[in-house]
């Protein structure tokens, strides 16, 4: 009786550590896969946290400037790059424009649908049209970014001027 | 008509990085016009990188007037294979390189002025520019039917082309970049932009070929000596300068520290060609020899200019099939290029083969294989 007690009494033990454990996996998930608000450069690249990799894509206000994109030049799998160093090439209407990583960073991702899609970007640059993903190696540079409505309000000043 | 005596020429330019420049951007919105003394397309691809990367356009814009020996350029994100005929370009002795901008493949000789525009990137308009240019042809000739199009391009006539544009957008700096052509050798310029290549499976950006025509064919007088004259008093003009255009030498590096390394740079294979979109060829070639016609189907992946993957059917009675397997391997991770594919070719008959049947055989598929290159 004791002993099947005891068993019981570890038993408990031990599903309650699970549940603590679950429930701490749990919130630990739900916190990391909440993605921080989308942040903008002022070059008009944008990155969304989650999980600890930023994807990066452009803005609205880039892809309607830029025109239909043709062709997306991006850089491979791997590369390390610094903040506000070139990643990429995006062509449209003959144009090259470079494109700047918003964070410190490895690439571990390119968009490869881009390769056979480049007007994704413009259809869909928030989403199916995103860039790259990178490691977010320097969280604190994520706080020099601008958020959605700063951004917004400096994109309004640009249009303006 | 505007004549060249219009214009001071003034020497070598001496800029030498940023104290230097300051002194360009210290007046009010200003147009500095620069014009090369090369006619080496990647010396003046360079000053232009140069000035991309180190002049301070905050303040001036500037107007880089360069024209180049035969050659063709390509366009930042272009597959040479499919955009012109390397063969006949190696054997004229045409240069190929590839713009740090966008857009299509271009010939130039010295029948044709190139027009660079740098301006802060915030200020890039390339309608601007071309307004300018069109202004600038009208003082010489003030019933050319000349007008831009939405690409951009200058259309003459409303039908043939004499200016084609392409532009870089960086992080301050961008620059607008335009052909102009006034005498060029139209007998070369269609064939060189002919690929003879057949079977290349690939996403880069393809060149849309337009009907072109000389402005001196309209106009005798519009050499390019007077075009980049007109063009120059009309950009002054825009900044109410006095007109004045500063000859520079690309090869000069204490004025312009850094340009000969970006030279090479561009002259590299890794960037002419290994900067080529990732791309296939699939193609079908047919060998005679002796009394047979062997049918050969090869396929190859190319990434980075690099063979990545390559497939060769050859029949066992043609050629021994260790042979055949060697050259697959040994083709993996080589150029594609004809030196590398000739030499690669050769040194395994060497070790493979000493049989005159299979030499002779050898050399017409390793002919075959470099005519695709």
């Amino acid at each position: 009786m004791r002993t099947r007690h005891a068993v019981h009494c570890i038993n408990t033990e031990d599903s309650l550590r699970c549940a603590l454990h679950h429930i701490n996996t749990h919130c630990t998930r739900l916190k990391r896969s909440q993605p921080t608000a989308r942040k903008f450069t002022d070059k008009h690249e944008w990155i969304l946290v989650e999980d600890g990799v930023g994807t990066v894509g452009i803005s609205q206000f880039a892809q309607e400037s830029l025109g239909d994109v043709v062709y997306c030049g991006l850089t491979d799998v791997g590369t390390n790059l610094k903040k506000m160093e070139e990643f990429g090439t995006l062509e449209s209407v003959k144009a090259a424009s470079e494109l700047y990583s918003p964070l410190t960073g490895q690439v571990t991702e390119i968009n490869d649908a881009l390769a056979d899609n480049p007007g994704l970007v413009n259809k869909s640059c928030y989403d199916e049209g995103w860039l790259i993903k990178v490691t977010v190696d320097v969280p604190s540079e994520l706080d020099e970014l601008m958020s959605e409505d700063a951004y917004k309000k400096y994109v309004k000043a640009l249009e303006d001027s | 008509m505007l004549i060249r005596s219009n214009l001071r020429r003034v020497g070598l330019l001496s800029v030498s990085c940023s104290r230097r420049i300051a002194k360009f951007g210290s007046s009010a919105k200003q147009g500095l016009i620069l014009q090369s003394s090369s006619n080496n397309v990647y010396e003046n691809l360079a000053v232009e990188d140069w000035i991309h990367d180190h002049m301070n356009l905050e303040k001036t814009n500037v107007l880089f007037l360069w024209k180049n020996l035969p050659s063709v350029v390509i366009g930042r994100h272009q597959n040479p294979w499919k955009e012109c005929n390397l063969h006949l370009m190696r054997k004229e002795g045409i240069c190929l390189a590839r713009r740090r901008s966008g857009g299509g493949t271009v010939y130039h000789d010295l029948g044709n002025i190139n027009l660079t525009f740098f301006t802060a990137r915030n200020k890039y308009d390339r309608m601007e520019n071309l307004n300018l240019v069109i202004r600038a042809l009208k003082s010489i000739e003030p019933h050319l039917n000349v007008q831009a199009t939405p690409r951009f391009d200058l259309l003459l006539d409303g039908k043939f082309k004499i200016s084609g544009t392409a532009a870089k957008l960086g992080r301050n700096v961008a620059y607008h970049h335009c052909t102009l052509l006034c005498s060029a050798d139209s007998s070369l310029l269609p064939c060189v932009l002919q690929s003879p290549y057949s079977g290349i499976v690939s996403n880069a950006t393809p060149s849309v070929p337009s009907p072109v025509r000389n402005l001196s064919q309209v106009d005798s007088s519009m050499t390019c000596d007077v075009v980049m004259d007109a063009v120059s008093l009309e950009y002054s003009a825009h900044y109410n300068n006095k007109p004045s255009v500063k000859l520079i030498d690309p090869k000069d590096e204490t004025s312009f520290f850094g340009i000969s390394q970006k030279k090479r740079e561009l002259s590299t294979w890794e960037w002419i060609y290994g900067k080529t979109p990732k791309f296939g060829v699939a193609t079908f070639f047919k060998i005679a020899y002796k009394e047979s016609l062997l049918d050969v189907k090869l396929t190859m992946d190319i990434r980075n200019g690099y063979i990545e993957t390559c497939s060769i059917e050859l029949p066992e009675y043609w050629i021994p099939q260790d042979l055949s397997k060697e050259l697959q391997d040994g083709l993996l991770g080589s150029k594609f290029c004809p030196k590398e594919t000739t030499f690669l070719l050769s040194t395994l008959l060497r070790t493979c083969s000493q049989d005159e049947d299979v030499c002779a055989k050898w050399n017409l598929l390793s002919e075959k294989m470099v005519s695709i290159m």
